[in-house]
């Protein structure tokens, strides 16, 4: 059939390239994993408010950001390690979230989605800038022996520690999925993202299932930031490469496909580290996203016209 | 009645703002510039605001423009006239190719690839730095005018004039009808016969050939341009909040709140020097959420209720 | 022949909306589109007049292949149709609505556009035409609708539910509308209705619809007595 079809030779595309990566630049494979599964764990709860309260949220890199800054000042202050700081960092911005959406974005839900995206970008604003306000523009890290923990086969020497992003990032998404399919609650979050009036009638309550979706997925970012602060620095607009990223991510696997966000974020990851391995094109690895973005929608639209 | 009276009152404002330079001294006349270059983009990013379509572009379009003008002269040898319609016209090329790529779908994703766009290019300026300067940026041999504050304000002056122009334009035109129409209601303006991928194309296009136009203006003015001063937050963020206070839909709103939010931009940034901008982070906040016509809404319906009669 | 599709199809994933139409239509024609709920009558006329793209079949406008022509220069053609839930543009005022058509569609200045807007809505009985469109009553808001779609200069124009919510009077008055529009102007037009009375009265012949397909057709005394199209109102063997 032509879709067995289709999907064989994808994946005999993928094999054939993943050998050619292993033997000539190893390297863009370990490190394009570790970059893929970073953006896939930031993409996926954005792809979950996208996909069941139908909100754009562009401050979603803004909420990891304000996470790891969190996590920071909790660390620095009661002289934690960050990864003992994810749960109550999830939970803290998780309530954080809850009311930053009780307060502005339930307002917006029923005003056109142009209100929605100049909403949400607002929020983007206020929170860098006050970030930026309370702690300057400088950047601030936490220096951790583990994080450089690096493995050596043959001649070929690497960072391991990113690698933690892989079992995060596979555990969201097929936590998520378990999540919306498997249980009530999750069950009802998905009629509300297919059919809100529909599932109003049935007597669901959208507006408490928005609140806890978007809720959720707050704590993942934020139980992200905290884990991002282990290998990374951060600095307020830290967060706003990766909403553009997630947003390409999400637009790429299609609004509702969770898992398929892995799969992009591998392209994208891939893609990226690709560029980043040779002198000459190594600057050019952050255009990598746009240009992928401008494929999908020009892929869309032209689907569109045909049918 | 009323529009001889508001046409009264743009009379008498157009020669007040055309003879300021004869009673100020140089700081107002800088105070001036700046605040008439964020209206110019503020009424640019209400013109296409009108047709639905966020864009989160501006400060792209602009410092597209602004590179495209110094690079213009430094390596193309133009005078600096033509090197600020060479940056419009660059800017608007430069709208049409991403907007034909892109326009078929809209709302969202319009918007964030216009979020991306300032990244973008301030990326690709960075790198060509052999070409551009990269980050240290790049430095004219000598400013327009000889750096003439009077004539730098009138420079600004002219370029707010194109923007006002091309509002006005927007308002009074068959555009006014179809950018309308698209904004409320896309599928009945298919079915009147509105092509809607044209009229937003001409929307988007123009407005990013003004942005561009700005650009030119404003580097023109100042010498030099780096990656950090012209694609800078400030041109992007400025313009939309101005417009939404003012009020959007309109050439008047997105005026009134550049004057209004410029002349308080000037006092925060003495204030306030790192994240000033929060102030107007929260204002667009408050704005969307409770007065979404912004000010001039307010105003009307005091209005209405003073008169009795409807505005 | 002004109007005519040949096996229109259109599925949606697994539904299949539209199944193999064919029908034609000439000029100063009413044709009246009937059929149950969900049978496909709005779907078709979206085929039609471009908003959605068929998956087969074709579509002809005096004798020119029109199917992968998008809605708007349908509509420049002189394709027409009025919509079911009607949504006025609400930042323009009523005759700014109707002018629309006239603009695009027609192509005229804003001076000639103004004046044909002003002129349909004295043929039409609307008043006030600076309102905005916020408070208009039902059948305004319908008269208002077909102005908008006359403002194209059409012609083929269909109706969609246009009588629903309207009392005996008005919808007699627009009856008569809609018959003058079709003799004098020689409209070709086609009326999707739920009130048989109205399709008795105002239609030369009807086509009935049923789960995508055309069931029936003819004059309204025939089809109403066949049994198909009673079993399809009705529903099956209950």
């Amino acid at each position: 059939m032509v879709v067995k079809r289709s999907k064989a030779i994808l994946a005999a595309i993928l094999i054939a390239v993943s050998i050619l990566l292993i033997v000539w630049k190893p390297t863009v494979l370990i490190y394009g994993l570790q970059a893929a599964a970073l953006y896939a764990a930031i993409a996926i709860p954005m792809g979950l408010v996208l996909g069941i309260v139908h909100i754009v949220n562009l401050a979603h890199g803004e909420f990891m950001m304000l996470a790891a800054y969190t996590a920071y000042n909790a660390c620095k202050a009661f002289g934690i390690d960050p990864l003992l700081a994810i749960v109550p960092t999830a939970v803290v911005t998780a309530i954080f979230g809850w009311v930053i959406f009780q307060l502005t974005i339930r307002r917006a839900l029923k005003a056109p989605e142009l209100n929605q995206l100049i909403l949400t970008f607002g929020l983007a604003i206020a929170f860098t800038q006050t970030i930026n306000l309370i702690f300057t523009s400088q950047t601030y890290k936490i220096p951790l022996d583990y994080v450089s923990a690096s493995m050596t086969i043959g001649d070929l020497t690497f960072g391991i520690w990113s690698f933690v992003f892989v079992p995060v990032a596979i555990i969201f998404a097929y936590g998520l999925q378990y999540f919306l399919t498997k249980t009530i609650t999750g069950k009802a979050a998905l009629a509300v993202g297919q059919n809100p009036r529909g599932a109003a009638i049935v007597g669901i309550d959208v507006y408490r299932t928005y609140g806890l979706v978007f809720a959720i997925a707050t704590a993942l970012v934020g139980a992200m930031g905290a884990l991002f602060l282990t290998k990374s620095a951060i600095f307020p607009i830290v967060g706003s490469p990766f909403t553009m990223k997630s947003f390409c991510l999400i637009a790429m696997a299609g609004i509702g496909n969770i898992p398929g966000i892995l799969g992009a974020s591998v392209l994208l990851g891939v893609a990226e580290n690709f560029l980043r391995a040779f002198r000459g094109t190594r600057d050019w690895a952050e255009i990598v996203f746009f240009v992928l973005i401008i494929i999908v929608i020009l892929g869309r639209s032209l689907k569109g016209r045909k049918s | 009645m009323k529009r001889n009276m508001s046409k009264l009152f743009s009379l008498i404002f157009g020669i007040l703002a055309v003879a300021l330079p004869f009673f100020a001294g140089d700081y107002p006349l800088q105070v001036g510039r700046n605040i008439m270059m964020y209206m110019a983009l503020a009424i640019t990013w209400d013109m296409l605001l009108r047709s639905g379509q966020v864009s989160f572009g501006i400060a792209g379009l602009f410092g597209l423009g602004a590179y495209a003008s110094i690079l213009g002269v430094i390596h193309g040898g133009m005078p600096s006239w033509v090197s600020i319609v060479f940056a419009a016209i660059f800017a608007g090329l430069v709208a049409f190719i991403i907007g034909f790529l892109i326009l078929r779908l809209r709302a969202m994703y319009f918007s964030i690839v216009t979020l991306a766009l300032g990244e973008i290019f301030r990326i690709i300026v960075q790198n060509l730095h052999e070409f551009t300067g990269g980050p240290e940026g790049i430095v004219m041999q000598g400013v327009i005018f000889g750096g003439n504050a009077n004539r730098l304000y009138w420079l600004t002056l002219a370029g707010l004039g194109i923007a006002l122009g091309g509002s006005y334009w927007f308002e009074n035109s068959k555009v006014h009808f179809a950018l309308t129409a698209i904004r409320n209601n896309e599928i009945s303006a298919q079915s009147s016969g509105v092509n809607i991928f044209r009229w937003l194309l001409l929307a988007f296009v123009v407005t990013s050939a003004i942005q561009g136009l700005l650009g030119g203006i404003f580097v023109q003015s100042y010498g030099f341009a780096t990656p950090d001063t012209v694609f800078t937050t400030d041109f992007m963020l400025l313009p939309i909040a101005m417009a939404l206070l003012g009020g959007i839909y309109s050439t008047t709103g997105p005026i009134f709140g550049a004057l209004l939010l410029g002349i308080v931009s000037e006092w925060l940034k003495l204030k306030i020097p790192y994240g000033h901008l929060v102030v107007y982070g929260i204002m667009i906040i408050i704005v969307i959420l409770f007065m979404p016509r912004g000010l001039r809404q307010l105003l009307r319906q005091g209005l209405k209720t003073t008169n009795g009669r409807s505005a | 022949m002004k109007l005519a599709t040949k096996n229109l199809t259109k599925r949606f994933l697994g539904l299949v909306a539209v199944n193999n139409v064919s029908f034609s239509m000439e000029e100063g024609e009413i044709l009246g589109i009937i059929g149950p709920n969900g049978a496909g009558k709005t779907t078709f006329i979206n085929l039609v007049s471009g908003i959605i793209m068929p998956s087969d079949g074709k579509i002809e406008f005096k004798g020119k292949d029109i199917t992968s022509m998008p809605a708007h220069e349908r509509a420049r053609l002189g394709i027409a149709r009025t919509y079911q839930l009607i949504h006025p543009l609400e930042n323009l005022t009523l005759i700014q609505n109707i002018m629309v058509g006239s603009i695009f569609a027609r192509g005229h200045n804003l001076k000639e556009a103004r004046k044909r807007a002003e002129e349909l809505c004295s043929e039409l009985g609307l008043q006030n035409v600076e309102r905005d469109t916020s408070h208009l009553t039902i059948l305004e808001i319908k008269k208002m609708e077909i102005a908008r779609a006359l403002a194209n200069e059409p012609e083929v124009l269909f109706l969609d539910e246009l009588m629903a919510g309207l009392n005996a009077d008005e919808t007699k008055e627009l009856i008569a509308m809609v018959q003058k529009l079709a003799k004098e102007r020689k409209v070709a037009i086609g009326v999707v209705e739920h009130v048989m009375g109205v399709i008795r009265e105002l239609t030369h012949r009807v086509i009935v619809m049923e789960a995508g397909e055309i069931i029936a057709e003819g004059k309204y005394e025939d089809v109403s007595k066949d049994p198909r199209v009673i079993e399809a109102y009705l529903g099956g063997a209950a």
